[in-house]
């Protein structure tokens, strides 16, 4: 025992201490803060828009409009009353840069709802589209107040409504927003992917490492294969988790100093942003973790196999392709499950072990689940990890102290039953 | 005679049709330094990691230290240096030794006191914190013979230890083994250059084509296995040698280099009638030694002109 022990914490000390490791813990969260704030950054760069509004309306019209636009943060408007020539000098001072656009409102702009906006750039949708909100809600409002509506009624009339979200689980809501569902099956998606693959490889060029080297004869004459497999699973497996539990955390606060964060890079925080904050429920914890595992552990047996009839890098590129290409497909098939949970695609493609791992969780985050169909999948995991574990440990067994070129199909199917 | 410390009991393996160690049998006693020779492509590997356990004989058997079980069972009790050479690149020299002390059962500090120590006294205490990859090839070989050592095996096994050592390394590698002999531990090693095997080895065993030639003490083998030997170098004038060496009454084999030649005599031949023959025929001698042959000729005569034919490298497992 204390030997597979000391397997364990090589794997794990040596890829923790390795840069590589480093690496992606720091990247990855990088990557992350990109994707949150980079829009964020983009959609408001420059800070507010100066802008003049030159009130043509000869009522008290253009002064509101200017007061609307001065409530929001995207325009920092003044007034002017329109007259002979000042259009003309204000469009100096937008050539001059010295201002952003010049808002024209004409005398008959409550009638016909038609006014005029110059500016350098008119095509950030996001300012176009704020001019139109508070155009049309004034005019709205004058509009109303010209055919006699109390402000009162109006105001309740205004009155917004906030449409909740909600996923059910079972009968309970589980505080995940449709937004925040999307989002987090995605992400999960993506890491789940990320992070099998990723170890799995791990797995097969550690095995690869000790039989390239020849260590490996050294190392079965004192300890049994399947317990060396055991313990270098265990130990890579044990980093991911590291690794995973380093961009949880990394993640959380970055989520949570989101708004602050864009706020610092001259941003505004708008709350129907590209993502909103994921709310991981515990149960979401716990199958997004337990697929994990399970994925990690079937894959990485594969990989090992893989590493253990390769005699070299190169070659062992080309044996994994194939499991490369089931996780590729497993990972492509989400945005199918996202599309429609309950399809029968995604219901298959959930309770297949290969496909799984990556299938179930997604499907979990995406929507409602009949726990009938998780249990199942998780059975079936569990059989898939036990089944491919015995191939792939006589595979492992008899192709680590293999020399020369990589076995055939047939010559892996006689190394497993003379194993 | 002791009880033997490894008996190998008609051990056989082959390799899809071809018989890589064919019924191999031999003891040996504890203490010695025992030397595994043949040819490339005998079978010294393959008897070798019989022996480790890393592969399964296909008819036979292999004891270790007489009891039952196996080698894994002992593995504590026998260190293995394989020929072909690696360790972790990525590793630091003393995590690595650590590492594999503790494959054997060692606890961690005491491994790492050891394996310091090992360090220190062949030259490499500066080195220690220093990546595998960082290490000459010659150092890279003290470290892996250090973790073959470190958890103080009572047999050591090492496939050709002295391969690609420059002459400083492998004579601080002799004195280790010779070292090795005197604390009690039996050393198991495999060659093909006789002249290691002569200085170093008390006891051994020639194999070709996975097959016992000779086995046992050196001084008994060159006893037994050969004939009267004979080198004799001429002063110019050869007279009629060589027809002399031809006379099969006489001579069994000659190398003749002109002015000197090797002989090896037909048993109950008199090498003073050779000698008296020579001078009547008017050769000039300037020297006429009766010699003990050298391994490497007992080694050449055994093995002869079979080894030279090309052997297939084999792989580990059956394919058949």
């Amino acid at each position: 025992m204390p030997k597979v022990l000391a397997v364990i914490r090589r794997e794990f000390v040596e890829r923790v201490r390795s840069k590589w490791f480093w690496v992606s813990a720091i990247l990855v969260p990088l990557f992350l803060a990109a994707v949150i704030l980079l829009p964020a950054a983009f959609a408001s760069s420059g800070g507010p828009k100066r802008i003049v509004v030159v009130d043509g309306t000869g009522s008290t019209f253009g002064q509101r409009v200017t007061e609307a636009l001065r409530a929001g943060t995207t325009f920092q408007a003044s007034r002017v009353t329109a007259s002979p020539g000042v259009i003309d000098s204000l469009m100096r001072e937008v050539g001059a840069k010295r201002l952003d656009g010049v808002l024209v409102l004409a005398r008959d702009v409550v009638r016909t709802g038609a006014a005029e906006y110059r500016a350098t750039n008119v095509s950030s949708l996001r300012d176009i589209g704020e001019l139109r909100r508070v155009l049309g809600s004034v005019v709205t409002t004058a509009r109303l107040e010209r055919a006699g509506i109390d402000p009162a009624v109006m105001a309740r009339a205004e009155q917004p409504i906030t449409l909740a979200t909600q996923k059910i689980s079972g009968s309970a809501t589980t505080g995940e927003s449709s937004a925040q569902s999307f989002s987090l099956a995605y992400f999960m998606g993506i890491i789940l992917y990320m992070v099998i693959l990723m170890y799995g490889v791990n797995v097969k060029s550690s095995v690869l490492e000790e039989k390239t080297t020849r260590i490996v004869e050294v190392l079965v004459s004192s300890i049994r294969p399947f317990a060396l497999l055991c313990g270098k699973v265990v130990g890579v497996g044990a980093v991911s988790l590291l690794q995973l539990a380093i961009w949880a955390v990394a993640g959380r606060v970055l989520f949570s100093q989101r708004a602050a964060l864009a706020g610092r890079m001259g941003g505004l925080e708008t709350d129907g942003g590209l993502f909103q904050v994921p709310h991981v429920s515990t149960a979401t914890a716990a199958v997004f973790l337990a697929y994990f595992l399970g994925g990690f552990l079937l894959y990485s047996a594969m990989f090992a196999a893989v590493g253990a009839m390769s005699s070299s890098e190169q070659e062992a590129q080309q044996a994994q392709q194939p499991l490369v290409l089931v996780l590729v497909a497993s990972f492509l098939s989400m945005f199918a499950e996202l599309n429609d949970p309950s399809s029968t695609l995604a219901v298959v493609l959930s309770v297949v072990p290969f496909s799984s791992p990556i299938a179930m969780p997604v499907r979990w985050a995406a929507g409602d689940l009949p726990p009938v169909e998780l249990a199942g999948s998780l059975v079936l995991l569990i059989a898939g990890i036990v089944g491919v574990t015995w191939v792939a440990a006589r595979i492992y067994r008899v192709g680590i102290l293999m020399t020369g070129k990589r076995p055939s199909l047939r010559e892996l199917v006689r190394w497993v039953k003379a194993a | 005679m002791t009880t033997p410390i490894l008996v190998l009991d008609g051990v056989t393996k082959r390799f899809s049709g071809h018989t890589a160690v064919d019924g191999l049998s031999l003891a040996i006693p504890p203490g010695v330094i025992y030397g595994l020779l043949g040819p490339n492509g005998a079978g010294k590997t393959t008897t070798i990691r019989m022996i480790l356990d890393i592969i399964r004989p296909d008819a036979g058997s292999v004891r270790l230290f007489s009891e039952t079980g196996r080698a894994r069972d002992h593995s504590a009790r026998v260190g293995y240096l394989p020929e072909e050479r690696g360790l972790y690149r990525k590793m630091r020299v003393v995590d690595v030794l650590v590492f594999l002390a503790e494959m054997k059962g060692i606890e961690r500090r005491v491994a790492r006191a050891r394996a310091l120590a090992w360090l220190e006294r062949l030259g490499l205490g500066p080195w220690r914190l220093r990546r595998i990859d960082e290490l000459s090839k010659g150092m890279q070989q003290k470290v892996q013979f250090i973790s073959t050592l470190l958890h103080e095996p009572a047999l050591v096994v090492l496939d050709e230890p002295f391969a690609g050592l420059d002459p400083v390394n492998t004579q601080v590698l002799k004195d280790v083994v010779l070292e090795l002999r005197q604390g009690g531990v039996t050393v198991l090693f495999s060659t093909h250059i006789m002249e290691q095997a002569e200085k170093l080895c008390d006891q051994l065993c020639i194999i070709a084509r996975g097959r016992k030639l000779v086995g046992g003490s050196l001084s008994d083998i060159k006893r037994t296995s050969s004939g009267q030997h004979l080198t004799i170098g001429f002063d110019g004038e050869a007279g009629d040698a060589a027809r002399l060496f031809a006379e099969r009454r006489l001579v069994k084999q000659v190398d003749d280099y002109g002015q000197y030649a090797e002989l090896e005599l037909t048993p109950g031949a008199d090498p003073q009638e050779l000698l008296r023959l020579l001078v009547a025929s008017g050769a000039r001698l300037s020297r006429f030694q009766v010699m003990e042959p050298s391994l490497h000729k007992i080694f050449m005569d055994l093995v002869g002109r079979d080894a030279a034919r090309p052997v297939v490298r084999e792989e580990l497992i059956t394919r058949a």
